[in-house]
């Protein structure tokens, strides 16, 4: 495989050269390079195989902060108190839960690319809706740790609950975290599942080509999927229904997150756009999440090259620059409507958010969420180069860490009491903060030497679908439906 | 057909009538703290030291605040303002929490805190627009013999755990059962709040509300112009402020 | 009769009519402590849930609040106030509600001790927040303690043995002058920071200067329809802060009356100037000339003829000098001169300078103008109290200073201290804590392990005010007058044995005039005799036939006062006629600032050792937990001083590092300093914490004989390190500091 790398780097060079060649089109869209069946399985289970020293020392570190940052810290906190964290009157949200907003914002883009991308046949999802459904899983058990160190009894978190109680007690069904509790439950356990149907076959696939614990282990999640003919139409009914059925979803989950805000007596929180302003927030960090996602696996697993080209990235750029608009247009909108409002408390509260002390935050929330993002993803060279959609999406998901912190903490330390106004300075969040991200990112390599990465039997497929026809001199792509 | 548009008719608040009220005159308060010192020896609040008291977490159900207008030598002290919690009729931290930890009291009308409920996720606090709430960020210690003086009628809570003013309920309680035994209603002046008794200004009256014959009544009567905060949030709060001066 | 008579019997003698009831149990020495019993023996009138309620009397202050303490099981659970005790009428202020803290500290003596002078009492090495540290074990019994006692009484001479008291309680006061008066040993000397603060001594002098008499006047706050204070901070600690409270409210109440005014002169907004309708923020020292000023406009307003008091003072010069602009005089003369109730009050830092008679005097003249002595709304003498023939006030700074000097010529043997911490409480500059060397024995009966019990010889620990037997005469504040009782609450605690029990045993151990002195059996029997002669006397609260029945209703009720009105009315016929002097006050030291240290309402002198008065915000500033100077912004901008920086304040007495308030309401060129923090001792709440503002105080005083400790002039230098203070308010809230701009 060692000569198509170099290809590849050099496909836009020749692509110049030549515009309408059938090589061009190859080198640059996956869907017109297809590769036999048995070689392509072979790549993936070699992807999964091949594990350098680095992966162990990378995991070793991590594995080390999530010790720290994740389980002794939680206990430390659990044992003490929330008194070791930074949360105060009026700020009693704090970092904890700017996180879980923040991952389960992350957590969207898998359903985006994979739900979303698949009900509208967008070709290019293929090779990496894995990637990204995986983020979703794993991003949510992130929120879910942040919401749950959040409490202050996390000891009795199955109160939450409804479950069945002599005393006849049930969750108090008005709140909006109670909604919150049952919306993300809803999707962590859909996401989920989806995340499992597609992986079937897959893992049908490592099965077969795989022996020792690995084929245990193949074999029960496989199922016994052996890739009949009626197997495969239940699969795909399946996948379908999901795939419409977790789109709704998906867009409850974070407006739900947001009604936590909206439908608080706050000023600053009591907005009307907070659902869909959340929701093109969630799908803003998210993208830049699984553009980072990819350029991480392309460049550090093997094969991967082959899988994800700059034709994805290209098309996730594009996303995120549409996306990155929408995010603005609701912020501007959000912004407008309260600063016309009048509200003497919003006035302070959005005059405080950009000349307070932390108002550095406000701006370079704007700069990383808008500026970057539409100076950077207009240009095709610039988006389909990896280390630099890398950096974006990364300064992207800063900044919207930072849109959150603002709306939680910020906006928490500028209420109706001017007496009890107060700033917010976060103690064992950054550690517990810390502790997620690694653990997340702990996952996700775990992950990668487990399960196939790559959704071969959809990259198969769509190979297959796509064809490269000379009409005259010139060559046109054709697809054929499949399903 | 005209169409009738009665909007101007809608007053808030105007039909809500509660039980347990309170009146606040902030012209006689001198703020001198012995209403916060006697509610924090009656409902047995912990103290959490200098650096936590100064980061926002101190643990007063009732605090004083004051102001500043204009500036030297024309600076002026605003009326002393006892924030406590305002019992609201349509509270905001009710619906809020996920464990019905605060919930209304249909038989006192009040809002009411339950420590073993509570699994302290401070939405309530965050939603309640009179930061009056309070939370038990950590164990606060009362080191031995101080244990000795609390209050076996008040929970003693710890961490985790939200709480706020109660209007002294367990004196409350006390009253009825006590009216109960002897056959008959809780007369007016019979008990009151701790920080109502201790108030040398005597600037908190606490009542019944619904009794047009109760002192409350009759001071948020004679003064006709009392102030209930934040009212136009619809929180239908039962403490009513007089500014006076 | 407690032989004869059961408990039960009692209580139906007694009548528990009354809704605020307090439940008398014991009435006779052998059954007078209430044990902690477990539930299996729990006394008869104990029911499980319900509490039992005493009267007694308020230790916090002199002031003499009755206070009825809820007990459970033995354990006080709650401070209320008395609502029979005709001073506070039901209400307390915050100290009396924390002085269950107080009893139940974690650092108190825990028994008799002998002590190496400087030795710690307890252990500070762990967290002060957290759990139990020991404090010093008592190391003596008190057999051997009352030993002491006796033998430090009968083996010196009688006139090198003094006593140095409190300002409560007065039933020890009594027994030791008894013992005094009759053994020839030194009458004892009493001594408070807050009378000190009050300058009590100046009121009373200028009092007998005008009027021909001493005593404490009383000013009927509740009754005036215009009140001028020039300094004196009766909301917070001055005399009788919840009877004068009540008198405030009363001035404000609107329903019944028009909203009576109030106007406070002084040049830093006190929490009792935060009320007032004006703030007369003044030059330091001008007061008498302006009070001079205010009453010669008066007059002329008034049309009378100017008096002699008046006739030197140029009302356009006082404005120049105070600050205050000449219309404003005007305007408030006019104010003073057209309502129908005037009164104008003299106290604190105002009198706490060097011409603080002369501005007592002015002020009280200015009530002579408007002639309200012993009208609604007016100044009275207060009410002595039942068993007082005399005012008798407590020893001024002078005094206090000549006692020293003694101490320091060797003249005195054997010092016993008692309810007072003259190493906390005495500035430096007065030579306490070097003067106590000379002493070769010096007895600390201190509750808690104070500065002073930490360079005591022994410490013999008495009973906290809530396990005690006592009186305390209420010097003013009431109508009538009042002797408020006071009763053991609770068991004693620890091994802690009342003073009054050690010193008559003693005395009896020492024998001869000793013995003869104090023929009592014990502290009870003490107090019968004392309150005897009010068996007989008319017009009281409750009458009884004799004194066991006496004193169980005065243990019921909460002491004895009289039902009719015991204020007596100044004669003013002369004060008018006087010259009275406006000259300015002349301050100490030298420096660009004048230095008004004040008393913390919620600390006061001795409330830093309960965590909750160290948690209560300060009415003013909110600051918890620590002090803090009080700067004005302007000042602070010019010295490029933020609040928190730490500066150091320096006088012609000493040097503090105290962090910045900028406070908007003081003179920018005036500061000041609570006092109440800065105990190098005294509990693990109290120590370590702040600094204590007489540090700073010289030896000067006015010619009254009180000390001058507003009369200084200070230094400020910016050291460049911060201290971040703990505040309730928001910063940002209040004075928009952090929002970017200003709000």
């Amino acid at each position: 495989m060692a000569g198509y790398n170099k290809k590849a780097e050099t496909a836009h060079v020749k692509a110049e050269h030549n515009q309408h060649d059938e090589e061009h089109f190859r080198e640059k869209h996956l869907m017109l390079d297809p590769l036999p069946r048995g070689q392509m399985n072979d790549m993936v289970m070699e992807s999964m195989y091949t594990t350098s020293w680095k992966f162990w020392v990378v995991f070793a570190i991590l594995s080390v902060i999530v010790a720290w940052g994740l389980f002794y810290s939680w206990g430390r906190m659990i044992l003490e108190g929330l008194g070791i964290a930074g949360v105060n009157r009026p700020a009693y949200w704090g970092i904890f839960l700017v996180n879980t907003v923040f991952w389960i914002g992350i957590s969207h883009a898998g359903t985006f690319i994979s739900a979303i991308l698949r009900v509208f046949k967008a070709e290019f999802r293929r090779p990496f809706t894995r990637a990204a459904e995986l983020m979703t899983t794993f991003g949510l058990v992130q929120a879910g740790f942040s919401i749950f160190m959040h409490m202050g009894r996390v000891w009795v978190f199955y109160w939450l609950m409804p479950y069945p109680n002599e005393r006849m007690l049930w969750p108090n069904l008005h709140s909006p975290l109670t909604w919150d509790l049952l919306a993300i439950t809803t999707y962590l356990l859909s996401s989920t599942m989806y995340l499992f149907l597609p992986l079937i076959p897959d893992l049908a696939m490592a099965r077969d080509r795989s022996t020792g614990w690995r084929k245990n282990f193949y074999k029960i999640l496989a199922l016994g999927f052996r890739g009949t003919e009626g197997e495969w139409s239940h699969l795909r009914n399946a996948m379908s229904i999901f795939a419409f059925a977790i789109i709704p979803v998906m867009f409850s989950v974070h407006t739900i997150v947001s009604w936590d805000f909206a439908a608080a007596t706050r000023p600053g929180w009591n907005s009307s756009i907070f659902g869909p302003y959340f929701v093109v927030g969630a799908l803003h960090s998210g993208m830049g999440a699984v553009i980072m996602v990819l350029a991480v696996v392309r460049g550090t697993m093997k094969n991967m090259k082959y899988f994800i080209r700059p034709e994805h990235f290209d098309a996730i750029g594009k996303l995120m620059l549409i996306i990155s608009m929408t995010w603005a247009y609701f912020f501007f909108n959000d912004y407008m409507v309260q600063w016309y409002g009048g509200d003497k408390w919003t006035h302070m509260l959005l005059h405080f958010h950009e000349s307070g002390p932390m108002g550095w935050m406000w701006f370079a929330m704007l700069i990383f969420n808008i500026a970057i993002p539409w100076a950077v993803l207009w240009n095709q060279k610039w988006r389909s180069t990896p280390w630099i959609v890398f950096i974006v999406g990364l300064l992207i998901n800063v900044g919207m860490w930072f849109e959150r912190y603002i709306i939680i903490p910020i906006s928490l330390s500028i209420n109706r009491m001017p007496f009890t106004w107060r700033l917010y300075h976060p103690g064992v969040e950054i550690p517990l903060g810390i502790g997620t991200l690694a653990f997340f990112i702990l996952l996700y390599m775990a992950a990668s030497r487990l399960i196939p990465l790559i959704p071969v039997w959809e990259v198969e497929e769509g190979q297959m679908a796509h064809e490269l026809k000379k009409f005259g001199r010139e060559t046109v792509v054709t697809v054929s439906e499949l399903e | 057909m005209a169409i009738e548009l009665k909007v101007s008719e809608v007053k808030m608040g105007e039909a809500y009538v509660g039980k347990w009220g309170m009146v606040i005159d902030q012209d006689m308060c001198t703020g001198c703290q012995a209403c916060v010192a006697a509610c924090a020896m009656e409902n047995n609040l912990s103290f959490v030291g200098e650096t936590d008291s100064g980061y926002g977490r101190s643990m007063h159900w009732i605090r004083i605040e004051r102001f500043w207008e204009g500036s030297y030598p024309e600076v002026k002290m605003t009326p002393n303002q006892p924030m406590l919690c305002q019992q609201c009729g349509a509270a905001t931290c009710e619906p809020v929490c996920p464990a019905f930890a605060t919930v209304h009291s249909q038989a006192e009308q009040l809002n009411l805190q339950v420590y073993n409920r509570c699994v302290g996720t401070r939405y309530c606090a965050n939603n309640c627009p009179y930061q009056v709430r309070s939370f038990n960020w950590r164990d606060y210690k009362r080191p031995e013999p101080l244990p000795n003086q609390l209050n076996p009628d008040v929970t003693v809570r710890r961490r985790g755990v939200m709480e706020k003013c109660t209007f002294c309920i367990q004196r409350i309680h006390k009253a009825q059962d006590k009216a109960k035994s002897e056959g008959r209603e809780v007369v007016d002046g019979e008990f009151t709040t701790a920080c109502a008794q201790a108030c040398p200004a005597s600037a908190i009256t606490f009542g019944r509300v619904d009794n047009p014959d109760s002192l409350v009544s009759q001071l948020a009567r004679v003064h006709g112009h009392g102030v209930k905060h934040l009212e136009e949030l619809g929180t239908l709060p039962n403490v009513t402020y007089f500014k006076g001066g | 009769m407690s032989d004869k008579l059961s408990r039960r019997d009692f209580l139906k003698l007694a009548g528990v009519g009354a809704v605020t009831t307090a439940i008398l149990t014991g009435c006779g020495p052998a059954s007078r402590l209430v044990k902690r019993e477990p539930y299996l023996q729990m006394p008869e009138y104990t029911y499980n849930g319900l509490s039992t309620y005493y009267a007694t009397t308020c230790r916090e202050c002199a002031a003499g609040c009755g206070l009825i303490i809820r007990t459970s099981q033995g354990r006080a659970l709650k401070t209320e106030g008395n609502a029979n005790n005709p001073l506070n009428l039901g209400k307390t202020c915050a100290r009396g509600q924390a002085t269950l803290q107080g009893l139940y500290n974690p650092n108190r003596v825990r028994g008799p001790i002998k002590h190496t002078r400087g030795e710690r009492l307890y252990d500070t090495a762990t967290d002060p927040f957290n759990d139990d540290f020991a404090d010093a074990k008592s190391n003596m019994d008190w057999a051997a303690a009352t030993q002491t006692v006796a033998d430090a009484l009968k083996n010196n001479k009688p006139e090198e043995i003094a006593f140095l008291m409190g300002m409560a309680p007065d039933h020890l006061f009594d027994l030791v002058t008894d013992l005094a008066n009759a053994t020839g040993i030194q009458s004892p000397v009493r001594f408070g920071a807050l009378s000190m603060f009050e300058s009590r001594a100046t009121l009373s002098k200028a009092s007998e200067n005008l009027f021909g008499q001493t005593g404490l006047p009383l000013f009927d706050v509740g009754g005036a329809q215009v009140v001028f204070s020039f300094g004196a901070n009766f909301l917070e600690t001055w005399l009788s802060p919840v009877s004068y409270t009540r008198g405030f409210s009363a001035l404000r109440e609107a329903q019944t009356k028009q909203r009576g005014k109030f106007v406070q002169f002084e040049s830093r907004m006190s929490s009792t100037a935060g009320k007032a309708d004006e703030w007369m923020p003044l030059r330091p020292g001008t007061e008498a000339m302006v009070a001079l000023a205010i009453g010669r406009l008066v007059s002329e307003i008034r049309g009378i003829p100017v008096p002699r008091a008046f006739s030197d003072i140029d009302p356009l010069d006082a404005a120049s000098k105070s600050g205050i602009k000449l219309e404003m005089l005007n305007h408030l003369a006019e104010m003073f001169a057209n309502s129908t109730g005037a009164l104008a009050i003299p106290g604190g830092a105002a009198l706490g300078q060097s011409n603080g008679l002369a501005v007592a005097e002015a002020v009280l003249a200015l009530n002579a103008v408007v002639n309200n002595f012993g009208k609604p709304g007016g100044v009275f003498f207060s009410a002595l109290a039942p068993n007082q023939t005399e005012y008798q006030g407590p020893a001024s700074a002078k005094e206090v200073g000549e006692f020293v000097q003694k101490m320091i010529d060797g003249k005195i043997k054997v010092l016993f201290v008692h309810g007072v911490n003259p190493f906390f409480e005495l500035p430096i500059s007065l030579q306490f804590g070097g003067a106590t060397k000379n002493i070769p024995q010096i007895i600390s009966f201190a509750t808690f392990p104070d500065e002073t019990a930490l360079e005591a010889d022994y410490i013999f620990p008495d009973h906290h005010g809530l396990e005690s037997w006592g009186y305390q005469r209420v010097a003013t504040g009431s109508v009538g007058s009042v002797l408020s009782g006071a009763q053991p609450v609770v068991s004693p605690f620890y091994d802690t044995r009342a003073t009054a029990d050690v010193l008559i045993a003693a005395a009896q151990l020492a024998g001869g005039k000793f013995a003869a002195a104090l023929p009592f059996k014990d502290e009870v029997e003490f107090l019968h005799s004392k309150v005897t002669p009010l068996i007989n006397e008319a017009d009281g609260f409750f009458s009884a036939p004799d004194v066991n029945t006496f004193m169980a209703y005065f243990q019921q009720f909460g002491g004895w006062w009289k039902t009719t009105d015991g204020r007596s009315i100044p004669n003013s016929a002369d004060v008018l006629n006087r010259s009275l002097s406006s000259a300015e006050a002349e301050f100490a030291g030298e420096g660009e600032f004048f230095f008004v240290p004040f008393v913390s309402p919620t600390l006061a002198e001795a409330g830093a050792n309960k965590p909750w008065l160290q948690e209560l915000p300060d009415p003013t500033t909110t600051v918890m937990w620590n002090t803090w100077v009080e700067m004005n912004p302007v000042t602070a901008e010019e010295l490029g001083l933020e609040d928190d920086d730490l500066v150091s304040i320096t006088s012609e007495a000493g040097v503090l590092e105290v962090p910045v308030y900028r406070y908007p309401a003081i003179r920018p060129d005036t500061i000041a300093i609570p006092f109440g923090q800065g105990h190098t001792a005294y509990g693990r709440y109290a120590e370590k914490r702040g600094v204590n503002p007489t540090d700073l105080i010289g030896q000067n005083f006015n010619e009254a004989g009180d000390l001058a400790f507003a009369g200084m002039k200070v230094k400020i230098k910016k050291i460049g390190k911060k201290k971040p203070l703990s505040r309730l308010e928001s910063i940002m809230g209040v004075y928009g500091v952090g929002l970017g701009e200003e709000k």
